[in-house]
């Protein structure tokens, strides 16, 4: 079977491979072209951010496609979660973290974008909003049913999911520095409030709640022994939890380096 | 600010708004008037006879035609009562789920049998002749299985709907695929009570 973007199938899940050239090339193009960019560019390869970035767009092959990308469209709300979570804490930072920051700025100029950007990585409470609203807007009932069940929505959705992990990351780890936040507390303090404070609302209701949220995933036929409920429970959990070593690690990181910072200062 | 926050909070409220709410009435489609429940006997997985209308007196019961190579429709139904089953145990306890295989060719009534019990081993698994069964779906007033292809990859059309009767032995409302746990929670609290 081959099809552009993974979409909710209306047939019981079997573990045949399923072809998406839409999520190669979307894997592949960005991949190809910063190669063929930072070759051309007079200064030196750095190959550490080559690879951050290589990385990160091979975490987003992994979400989107199959098996996780077929399981999070249209069988399971656990596999939901863990894509939506792979885009945003994983695949999102480490594109940003590998790109050169010539490279954003040119990006972003041709695209008329820098001072969107600009303005996004310091307003630490526009970014949080925005990453927030998209979370809430694409996990809930109406939009996962209306967009899950055709290849543009579900391309759609994934798309909104990249751009909300970049927003989030971006006062955080932005190529560009004017867009990215000095303070190291702001830094800290915004990652703790955007990342886990708003995610627990969707978290507590898949986790607390009796009865499926998503009829998608309800009323699709089982892939494990796990009841609709169960999986909408462990798709709760993994939002609540799967954040936590990332957001943490994270803010330790800035922790560190900022008291290493002042103590050198001093 | 002001306004983005009123977006955040109204995202919110969207988020929360998952399944139906509770209601007093019925939320699958409802039969009116009621329709009396059907008589027939085919053969449980035991190998005796089964006289659906004695053997369900003064309880609700859930009617149900389909086969066990059904892809969808049939296993999603059942998980979906099975699931809600266990929300509801006291009404589980008073409620018998009779599946009927309109398969007879593939479906030995030792294959009904471990099919069901992967969903509860409550429910009841019938089977017949293809004349008994022909008889049962005309009682139940349901249109009679189509066997499409050849082979041994054929399919069945088939009833997709669950009908559901209550202890007052009368069909008040069917269930198509697509129902949610939500109506279904409802609706065989009320089931049960009528």
């Amino acid at each position: 079977m081959i099809s552009f973007w993974c979409t909710a199938l209306t047939r019981p899940w079997t573990w045949e491979w399923i072809a998406y050239p839409g999520i190669w090339l979307a894997t592949i193009l960005p991949i190809v072209a910063y190669l063929v960019s930072v070759r051309r560019y007079p200064a030196k390869v750095d190959w550490g951010k080559a690879a951050q970035f290589i990385g990160g767009w091979l975490v987003f092959w992994a979400a989107s496609d199959w098996p996780l990308g077929t399981l999070g469209a249209g069988y399971m709300a656990s596999a939901h979660m863990a894509q939506f979570l792979l885009y945003t804490l994983l695949a999102a930072p480490l594109i940003l973290l590998g790109t050169p920051e010539w490279m954003a700025n040119r990006i972003t100029k041709r695209l008329r974008i820098r001072n969107a950007v600009v303005w996004l990585g310091n307003s630490l409470v526009g970014s949080a909003l925005l990453y927030n609203v998209i979370l809430l807007a694409t996990h809930a009932p109406g939009s996962v049913q209306a967009l899950r069940t055709s290849q543009f929505g579900s391309f759609f959705m994934d798309a909104a999911w990249m751009i909300a992990g970049f927003i989030l990351w971006m006062p955080i780890v932005a190529p560009i520095k004017e867009a990215r936040t000095r303070s190291a507390a702001a830094r800290m303090i915004y990652l703790f409030v955007a990342a886990s404070i708003v995610s627990v609302i969707p978290a507590s209701f898949l986790t607390f709640t009796n009865i499926p949220i998503y009829g998608i995933y309800e009323l699709a036929p089982r892939v494990t022994s796990f009841t609709a409920v169960e999986d909408q429970q462990l798709a709760g959990i993994i939002m609540k939890i799967a954040t936590i070593p990332i957001i943490w690690s994270t803010i330790a990181v800035i922790w560190f380096r900022w008291t290493a910072q002042e103590v050198r200062t001093a | 600010m002001r306004r983005a926050a009123l977006l955040l909070a109204l995202v919110v409220l969207l988020a929360a708004c998952g399944g139906a709410l509770a209601t007093d009435e019925l939320q699958g489609v409802v039969v009116d008037p009621p329709q009396p429940k059907p008589s027939f006997t085919l053969t449980d997985t035991s190998g005796d006879p089964y006289d659906f209308a004695l053997a369900t007196e003064g309880k609700a019961a859930l009617l149900y035609f389909g086969y066990l190579n059904c892809p969808d429709i049939c296993p999603v139904h059942l998980a979906q009562i099975a699931e809600v089953f266990d929300q509801v145990p006291d009404v589980a306890r008073n409620t018998e789920v009779v599946f009927v295989s309109v398969d007879p060719q593939r479906d030995t009534p030792d294959a009904i049998r471990e099919y069901l019990d992967k969903f509860d081993s409550s429910f009841v698994g019938l089977t017949g002749t293809l004349e008994e069964l022909k008889a049962a779906q005309e009682a139940a007033g349901v249109p009679l299985a189509q066997y499409v292809g050849d082979g041994e990859d054929y399919t069945v059309d088939h009833a997709g709907w669950v009908i559901a009767f209550a202890p007052d032995g009368l069909n008040h409302a069917i269930y198509p695929f697509g129902v949610r746990q939500s109506a279904w929670l409802n609706d065989l609290q009320i089931i049960a009570t009528q």
